[in-house]
């Protein structure tokens, strides 16, 4: 783990950024050619326009009325500004109850991962106890079997335990996962012992000293855990897929997925569709936008189970 | 040593056994009980496939007035994908009640013993259409009751054939009509026709060629039959000329949307498409008419659905009860009047096209339609020669009926 | 790992010189009340872990062996064992199920030959672009590339359905340069064959539709993938792009500065030193992109289901949804949990075969490249 340094020097993974203070040497060099500046920043901009405007035009298009954004996809702005569309979200579908199962979901499934990945991370990472490298081995695997093989059997076992079509469905399963626990052992193995062996001469024992002593340290991998959590289960389709049936208990991947798939009677309303993706899109933009730098981190350390 | 593999093997045996109670638990690994019956008042869970708002709230209306009227409750939860909730539901231990079982699947849930075969357990099981009722047979048991029926027609736009110079006597009522037809709408620029790239919409060529897939008892396939060879052609060479264009091509969902935004002259559909333009296209003008006919005579596909009695529900009689309530003449009239469908009763026809005057071709239809295919695991094959439809204009017909039929022979041999 | 480097001398805690031994002395009474406090911290995960992902593959190999039609319990003697029926089905058997399953696996490795090429292209190209140090802003442009990675997946397919319309975004964007769009969703001829088609050759050769491995015939296995499928693999490599950008910002943050510098000194042009010093030593990274492209491109899923089921003509068919359909809308659990196996082996494998080759390549290098390395190493990050 070459990449992790220690608690509290900022990001585990340097990352080039403005907010970088440059050497001073450097600064000298940094010239450069002008024209070789102009073709990176053209590269730039191309590719910026590329990765940003289909959300442009998902913006643009969910305030168009459908013959308008049938007539001008492209086009950024409506011809008319139409809160039908939008209206018709909040009143000609289940949105809100989407949105409210969704963060639902989301909150218990992140708090859920959070504690019990940090748990057992520590456990992993500080407590000597035999078995140790075998269940450690064992999350190693998990993280390795791909989630889209396990559609049918988990249904199957859900619908073992008559936990079918139910919260506990949408909740439990994924109440855990592999790659939160590695990385906060990784994280707790890169923490000073001496702090822990300072308390542990105070007597307190193992959930203390996980709870209040180690526990405030690895704000850092905590953060980096939640996001990943949150991310990953608020955009959570196939599981829902399996895990429940009942309309009243759908998350928004599931709600949107069904209104592209006929729920809306067969017409196309693009404006409709491109609204109610762009809402269940802005919470985790807005998340990105704060916390951008954990993601940054989030995505390097899910890679390092690799 | 000796002990800490001991101590290991313990944690480890603890792990595994809690793994397993939990595991069993849950609802067991056998499921040998018969459901038991539970006599008075019943909370009956209805599960529907519903085309719309429309559908959804007049049958929860009517299951509302059952309930309150006979002291049950009565619980409608329309499906997003109805194929997917039923299998998963079924396949678990608490399915609903009553649901909507598609004539198409009807085999499927028949022959894996998923539905109570209730259906002459009826007071008047003998009023529905004939065609209906083998629908919904097997092994001569009637199992369900048809909800309602729907047939397919030509729907015309009125205002793009005044526009492009024809009248009322350019309306095809033969295959030979239909091409002259489509080859003037064409010379003005206009698609003549879209069409679902289905066998339940290309089927009924096959049928106005007196061909089909299966034979009429549904234990031979027939899907390779010069008849059927020769209808495929002809779509192909409607398709291939341009004057038949599939919905996706036509930036549609599917050939009613295609037609109510006017981007095609004709359309095949069923009378559902009555409810969908008034909804998303209420000032398209059209006309309805039966399809044309081929050299072998008039043909059509009809489509229905049954009320099925899950066989593992608990409140079975208070179903059938229910299910007798849905289907009584006065209720599939105010369903008719609700979302547009037309009643399985034969006593109810004359009130129908008293009512509805302009679904004589659709009401006509059910005299020569053709229902679904009534045979298990045939589902896949059908979707197989959904998929050879698609790209009908390019592949080969006589491949794809040859595949079909292949395909057909092992899942009824199965 | 030097963890205690850091808590420097001054740290009181860390002066304590009995701590030592009398740590060894406690050592014993320590571990077995570790043992359970370890055990219980584990317990939920364990727990979770096993039942809902131990447990269900062990059932859903069960089931694999079975006809089981998806009434009532999988687990009761009523339920007919078939053996390997359902895995021969897939392979040696002529009939529908090998069928689309072999057509799945042509779209998807046709989908892994585009998808993973041109992503780890793209996010390495784009990780050079924006490590260069001589722009500014560059904190935006890497936000701006990984903001697809972060949005959901369904989100992004309604998004990617409405651009990729017939009179849609695209389409329009390419009428400006005088080209007609195809009918993206709608079109199932595979790319070859257009390719094919283009230099005059519409119809196949006999030779080629005659025969061919595992019931689908040359012609078939070599169609390309479909217009359908392209437009999937754009939407893929857009979102995924910025991710694996991420990795590879990351690596080339630790390419020691030395070794750029010195390769400056001594004259190397901007491509020498790119190929010669930064693409080596990006090497490990770039096995890394690699192994999860393939990975994760054999897992394809969200976008099929959301864009095209499977449709049109079965060229958006992949492996992992056709077991779901298989399992769920034609109620043979058997021959879909079947499917998910056989993947699993599919993706198992490759990650193996992959390794292994890196583990052969690397080797034979580290030997060559060891000594004139030594004095860089001491450069990197610890």
């Amino acid at each position: 783990m070459a990449v992790l340094t220690q608690p509290g020097s900022g990001p585990m993974i340097h990352l080039p950024g403005e907010d970088d203070p440059q050497p001073p040497r450097r600064r000298r060099r940094r010239g450069g050619h002008p024209a070789a500046a102009f073709a990176g920043y053209a590269v730039l901009v191309f590719f910026a326009l590329v990765f940003l405007y289909p959300f442009v035009i998902q913006l643009g298009n969910a305030f168009k009325t459908e013959p308008d954004a049938a007539a001008n996809p492209l086009s950024p702005i409506p011809s008319v500004l139409d809160l039908n569309s939008v209206q018709r979200i909040f009143d000609g579908t289940d949105f809100p109850l989407w949105l409210g199962n969704s963060t639902l979901v989301t909150i218990i499934v992140t708090l859920g991962r959070v504690f019990f990945a940090s748990l057992a991370g520590y456990a992993l990472a500080r407590l000597k106890f035999s078995g140790r490298r075998v269940v450690f081995g064992a999350v190693v695997a998990m993280m390795a079997v791909p989630p889209v093989v396990l559609l049918i059997p988990k249904f199957l076992v859900l619908n073992q335990l008559g936990l079918y079509n139910s919260y506990a469905a949408l909740i439990v399963p994924v109440l855990v996962d592999a790659t939160g626990v590695f990385v906060m052992k990784q994280f707790f193995e890169s923490i000073p012992v001496s702090v822990e062996e300072a308390a542990r001469i105070d007597g307190v024992n193992a959930f203390r000293m996980f709870w209040s002593v180690v526990l405030p340290m690895a704000r850092p991998a905590l953060i980096t855990v939640t996001i990943m959590s949150f991310q990953g289960s608020w955009n959570e389709l196939p599981h829902t897929l399996v895990a429940v049936q009942d309309p009243a208990l759908f998350t928004l991947p599931r709600g949107l997925a069904d209104l592209v798939s006929g729920s809306l009677g067969k017409g196309s309303q693009y404006p409709l569709k491109l609204g109610a993706a762009l809402l269940a899109t802005i919470p985790v933009a807005i998340i990105f936008v704060v916390f951008q730098r954990y993601f940054v981190r989030g995505a390097n350390e899910g890679a390092e189970k690799g | 040593m000796a002990r800490r593999f001991l101590r290991r093997a313990t944690v480890a045996g603890i792990a595994a056994t809690a793994l397993l109670t939990s595991a069993a638990c849950g609802s067991g690994f056998d499921d040998d009980a018969e459901s038991s019956q539970t006599s008075g008042p019943a909370a009956l869970q209805i599960l529907i496939g519903s085309s719309g708002e429309a559908e959804t709230k007049a049958v929860q209306e009517a299951a509302a007035s059952w309930a309150s009227a006979s002291g049950n409750t009565a619980t409608v939860t329309p499906a997003q994908d109805l194929v997917q909730q039923l299998g998963q539901a079924l396949a678990g231990d608490a399915p609903p009640d009553v649901f909507y079982v598609d004539a198409g699947r009807f085999a499927d849930y028949a022959s894996v013993g998923a539905l109570e075969p209730y259906g002459d357990k009826l007071a008047d099981a003998g009023d529905f259409y004939p065609s209906l009722r083998t629908a919904f047979t097997r092994d001569g048991k009637l199992y369900c009751a048809p909800k309602d029926f729907s047939t397919l027609a030509l729907q015309v736009n009125t205002d793009l054939w005044t526009k492009a110079g024809l009248t009322d006597a350019d309306i095809p009522t033969t295959w030979d009509q239909f091409t002259a037809t489509a080859r003037k709408l064409k010379a003005k620029g206009v698609t003549p026709l879209a069409i679902g790239d289905t066998r339940d919409r290309i089927g009924a060529f096959m049928r106005q060629n007196g061909g089909w897939i299966t034979s009429p008892d549904g234990k031979q396939a027939t899907a390779d039959t010069p008849e059927n060879l020769q209808a495929l052609q002809y779509v192909k060479s409607l398709l291939t000329e341009g004057l038949a264009r599939y919905p996706k091509q036509l930036d549609a969902g599917w050939a009613g949307e295609a037609f109510g935004k006017g981007s095609a002259a004709m359309t095949i559909e069923g009378n559902w498409i009555k409810g969908a333009l008034q909804n998303d296209f209420p000032n398209v003008k059209y006309t309805v008419h039966p399809l044309p006919a081929g050299p072998k005579g008039q043909g059509t596909l009809s489509f229905t659905t049954c009320w099925g009695i899950a066989a593992k529900s608990k409140f079975k009689d208070q179903a059938i009860k229910f299910v007798e309530a849905m289907v009584s003449v006065e209720q599939q009239m105010s369903f008719a009047k609700g979302f547009g469908v037309m009643p399985s009763r034969q006593a109810a026809r004359d009130q129908y096209t008293q009512a509805f005057p302009a679904d004589k071709a659709f009401v006509d239809g059910a005299e020569y339609a053709q229902g679904p295919v009534n045979a298990p695991k045939m589902d896949s094959v059908l979707a197989d020669f959904d998929t050879g439809l698609q790209g009908l204009d390019r592949g080969d017909p006589k491949a794809l009926l040859e595949r079909v039929q292949k395909n057909t022979q092992a899942a009824l041999a199965g | 790992m030097a963890t205690d480097v850091l808590a420097g001398p001054d740290d009181p805690r860390r002066a304590a010189p009995a701590e030592p031994p009398r740590r060894t002395r406690r050592r014993g009474g320590t571990r077995s009340g570790e043992t359970a406090a370890g055990w219980l911290f584990v317990a939920p995960v364990i727990v979770i872990l096993g039942l809902f992902m131990l447990l269900p593959i062990l059932m859903a190999l069960w089931v694999s062996l079975t006809d089981w039609n998806g009434q009532g319990s999988p687990f009761t003697s009523r339920v007919p064992l078939v053996g390997l029926d359902n895995y021969t089905d897939l392979f040696t058997r002529d009939g529908l199920a090998r069928q689309n399953f072999m057509t799945s696996i042509r779209n998807n490795l046709y989908y892994v030959g585009i998808v993973v090429p041109v992503q780890t292209a793209l996010a390495l190209f784009l990780a050079l672009v924006v490590n260069n140090r001589m722009l500014r802003g560059r904190g935006f442009f890497r936000a701006a590339f990984y903001f697809p990675s972060v949005t959901s997946s369904v989100a992004i397919s309604v998004v990617f359905l409405f651009i990729f319309a017939n009179a849609g975004a695209v389409n329009r964007l390419l009428a400006l340069f005088g080209i007609d769009g195809p009918q993206w969703f709608a079109d199932s001829r595979g790319v070859l064959h257009l390719l094919l088609g283009a230099l005059g050759m519409d119809e196949p050769p006999r030779a080629l539709t005659s025969g061919g491995p595992f019931g689908l015939a040359w012609w078939d296995w070599l169609s390309g993938p479909s217009v359908a499928m392209c437009s999937i693999i754009i939407l893929v490599v857009w979102t995924t792009s910025g991710t694996f950008m991420l990795m590879f910002l990351a690596a080339l943050q630790q390419v020691p500065e030395t070794l750029e510098e010195a390769g400056k000194l001594d004259g190397a042009t901007r491509w020498q030193r790119l190929r010669f010093i930064t693409l080596p030593s990006l090497r490990p990274t770039m096995f890394l992109v690699l192994a999860l492209g393939v990975i994760g491109s054999w897992q394809v899923f969200d976008q099929i289901y959301v864009m095209s089921q499977g449709d049109p003509a079965k060229t958006t068919l992949t492996p992992a949804y056709l077991s779901y359909r298989t399992a769920f809308r034609d109620f043979e659990y058997g021959s879909g949990a079947a499917i998910s196996f056989v993947l699993f082996l599919i993706i198992i494998l490759l990650t193996l075969g992959q390794r292994w080759l890196l583990r052969e390549r690397d080797s034979g290098r580290r030997l060559r490249r060891r000594a004139d390395r030594s004095g860089a190493e001491t450069g990197r990050r610890s």
